[in-house]
């Protein structure tokens, strides 16, 4: 039993030997960095593009890798990207807007006011909409990169012009269904996007969803609940969307159009995320209309994610943020932001954007996007986001959109719950 | 071929050390961040002591409603995937014990085959084939003449349609065991069956079922394990909807220490579960035991 337990130890103690080999580099896979960028500076960018735009950034981190010989910018692409920023050693990381709040209060990023003044930049190079995606209050926690808002995608053939209002809506649901019963305006899904579609209506009625103490999120106003009605009345008294569209249902409903005699549902619009444009594009063609979103409400606004560019609060050394600022400056080039833009996001920095301007054809989709920042909404900054906002995606909206017996009294229930849980997640932030 | 205490012990060092690098520390380092508020990123904030636990026991808190409510689901699916995974397995392993023998070859590798598949794969064919609005089996109804329904959308159809991923997938690998249990079984006892008399059904229950009961006793207790663990479907195919009513305990565990930040109350939570598993395999094995020492 004695020599079992010495060979045991033994072993353990060799292998924990030649797994701990006391250096704790995470630069990630040594052969990534190129023999001729073995005495540059090493940038390590994280980020989750890992649909079809990250091949545009890599031409972008490519470009600038080939233009310099001092620093190498090493870029991961992780699906579980904000995991391994959690985890991992990084000095970049672009973040979703919702997210700055959050990971500036757990000390994980820092300020990036420092890059802008290097590279001779400020907030006056963006759209005004940028303050409020990057701007916190101890300065700015993000270099702008885009605004991905809600999106109409909407089909040529059956309207020609997109639909404006509610009622432009109605009237066109309405001329679709006297033809055939299956055809709609839109669809409106039960979870997926809908987030997307809650801050918009509530931007759209002037709700602010910002409770008085600026901690959590406020579900629990009879406004909101007026607001978020619409979608229910969009359903069940309006018939502008066919009931149980589920997941992802704006945009499966909109490609039931092309795909022939399919039994479903069909859409003429959808209003849905962006990313879906290649996807639209392809199975459109010539026949696919882009356009700001309708106005639902009482006002015209829209809301939709950001991605901006997050320097981790690690990184002090010099060199390094000389580096980032090199890449930075290079990067907000309008012919090399315009990359980005190629792969249908709409950059904020505003030469970029004029460059699109005058290239509409290029940039078909970003210049559409770009129409809308001026009636960009923002959501709150909170801590936990994603998380205040959850029991609204998965159970609040669904109820609406399925539920046609679902009484106000059991919405305001639900959104009481809502707000109960969002100043449970409030209450999880780390003391300041 | 005799072997020294020596060498034998040696042979087994391999297994233990791993069993300890594997499974014990982390179990251990996981039930210590138990017991601690703890987040991914900033690391240990303290001991709290059972605060976790209690949180999670204690009504009127968000971690107690989604812990509850995935535990129900999760309880739910367990039960509502037993006997379809076992028993159906059972009667599928025993279809093929009686068939021809290059038959049975094919067939049990085409049951087989699914089992190799990814649950991502196995997760977007279900639910395109799901899919309310112009999915598969909504077009067959159709064509039938019936009405559309909303499989990923309402219950409790969002349940039969991950039952049916799931069953789909992982039938094959229940199925083999017990045809490779059915082929121990000796023949000889059917033979002797048949001499006094016994129909189909007395074959099995007097001679097939008492030669594989150990491998039906372990069959369930892995399929109740396997079932327990139930993520990849629900997250890919549902997304935990409609309402959060297929969000299992393993979806709420990675929600609690990847998106919420809490590592401390993930890990109470895994644990905590680890429990309940424990129990009831436990209870499985008293009762394959009792009925054994009544047979």
């Amino acid at each position: 039993m004695k020599k079992l337990l010495m060979g045991t130890l033994l072993s353990t103690a060799v292998l924990l030997a030649a797994c701990g080999n006391g250096d704790a580099d995470t630069t990630g896979d040594p052969e990534e960095v190129p023999e001729e960028a073995a005495d540059a500076t090493v940038i390590r960018f994280l980020n989750g593009f890992t649909g079809g735009d990250g091949a545009f950034m890599k031409e972008i981190v490519d470009n600038f890798n080939d233009s310099q010989e001092a620093y190498f910018v090493n870029e991961f692409q992780e699906p579980e990207h904000y995991t391994q920023f959690r985890t991992g050693d990084y000095e970049l990381v672009v973040m979703h807007g919702v997210n700055l709040e959050t990971y500036s209060a757990d000390g994980l990023i820092q300020p990036i006011d420092g890059i802008l003044e290097d590279v001779g930049m400020s907030m006056d190079d963006f759209h005004p909409a940028a303050e409020d995606l990057v701007g916190l209050e101890e300065g700015h926690y993000g270099i702008p990169l885009d605004i991905h808002p809600l999106t109409t995608f909407y089909n040529k053939n059956v309207t020609e012009e997109a639909p404006e209002t509610y009622e432009d809506l109605v009237a066109l649901s309405a001329e679709l269904q006297a033809e055939n019963e299956n055809m709609y305006a839109m669809g409106i899904p039960d979870s997926g996007l809908i987030e997307f579609y809650t801050l918009t209506l509530a931007a759209q009625n002037n709700v602010d969803l910002l409770s008085e103490d600026g901690r959590y999120l406020d579900f629990a106003q009879e406004d909101l609940a007026d607001a978020l009605w619409i979608l229910h009345n969009m359903i069940y008294e309006d018939n502008i969307s066919p009931a149980g569209l589920g997941i992802d249902g704006e945009f499966h409903a909109f490609m039931q159009d092309t795909e022939g005699d399919s039994g479903g549902n069909q859409t003429a619009v959808a209003l849905t995320g962006p990313w879906y444009y290649q996807a639209v594009s392809d199975a459109y063609g010539d026949d696919l209309g882009i356009a700001s979103i309708p106005q639902l409400g009482d006002q015209v606004a829209v809301y939709g994610n950001s991605h901006v560019i997050s320097l981790a609060a690690s990184v002090e050394d010099e060199t390094m943020l000389e580096g980032i600022s090199a890449f930075m400056e290079f990067l907000y080039q309008p012919e090399n932001l315009s990359n980005w833009a190629a792969s249908g996001q709409a950059p904020l920095h505003t030469e970029t954007m004029n460059y699109i301007e005058e290239n509409v054809d290029e940039y078909p989709l970003p210049y559409q996007n770009q129409q809308m920042f001026d009636d960009y909404v923002a959501a709150p900054a909170v801590y936990q986001f994603g998380e205040q906002i959850r029991y609204m995606n998965e159970t609040v909206i669904g109820r609406i959109v399925r539920e046609e017996n679902l009484t106000r009294e059991e919405l305001m229930e639900e959104l009481e719950n809502a707000t109960g849980v969002a100043q449970e997640i409030a209450d999880t932030a780390p003391d300041q | 071929m005799k072997i020294s205490k020596t060498v034998s012990s040696l042979m087994f060092l391999p297994f233990l050390l791993f069993f300890i690098l594997f499974w014990m520390i982390p179990f251990l380092y996981g039930l210590y961040v138990s017991f601690h508020s703890w987040t991914v990123s900033g690391g240990n904030g303290g001991f709290v002591g059972l605060d976790n636990y209690i949180r999670i026991l204690s009504p009127g808190n968000m971690y107690h409603d989604s812990f509850m409510n995935a535990l129900g689901n999760t309880l739910y699916f367990v039960v509502i995937s037993l006997v379809p995974l076992v028993v159906f397995a059972l009667l599928l392993a025993l279809l093929i014990e009686n068939i021809p023998g290059k038959l049975k070859v094919f067939f049990r590798t085409v049951f087989f085959i699914s089992y190799a598949v990814s649950v991502t794969a196995v997760s977007a064919i279900f639910k395109w084939l799901f899919t309310g609005n112009g999915g598969y089996i909504n077009n067959v109804l159709q064509g039938f003449g019936l009405d559309s329904i909303g499989w990923l959308n309402n219950q409790p159809y969002a349940w039969i349609a991950v039952l049916a991923a799931t069953v789909w997938w992982t039938i094959g690998y229940n199925m083999i065991l017990f045809v490779n249990a059915l082929d121990e079984v000796d023949d000889s006892l059917y033979e002797a069956a048949s001499l006094d008399g016994a129909n189909a059904w007395q074959r099995f229950w007097n001679v097939t079922f008492p030669s594989i009961k150990g491998v039906f006793v372990f069959v369930t207790i892995i399929t109740v394990i396997a079932s327990f663990n139930l993520y990849g479907q629900t997250l890919l195919i549902t997304e935990g909807g409609p309402a959060r009513s297929t969000m299992s305990l393993t979806m709420i565990i990675q929600n609690t220490i990847f998106s919420q930040n809490n590592l401390g109350m993930g890990s109470a939570m895994a644990i905590l579960m680890g429990i309940i598993m424990v129990f009831i395999t436990l209870v499985q094995f008293l009762i394959g035991f009792r009925k054994d020492d009544n047979a």
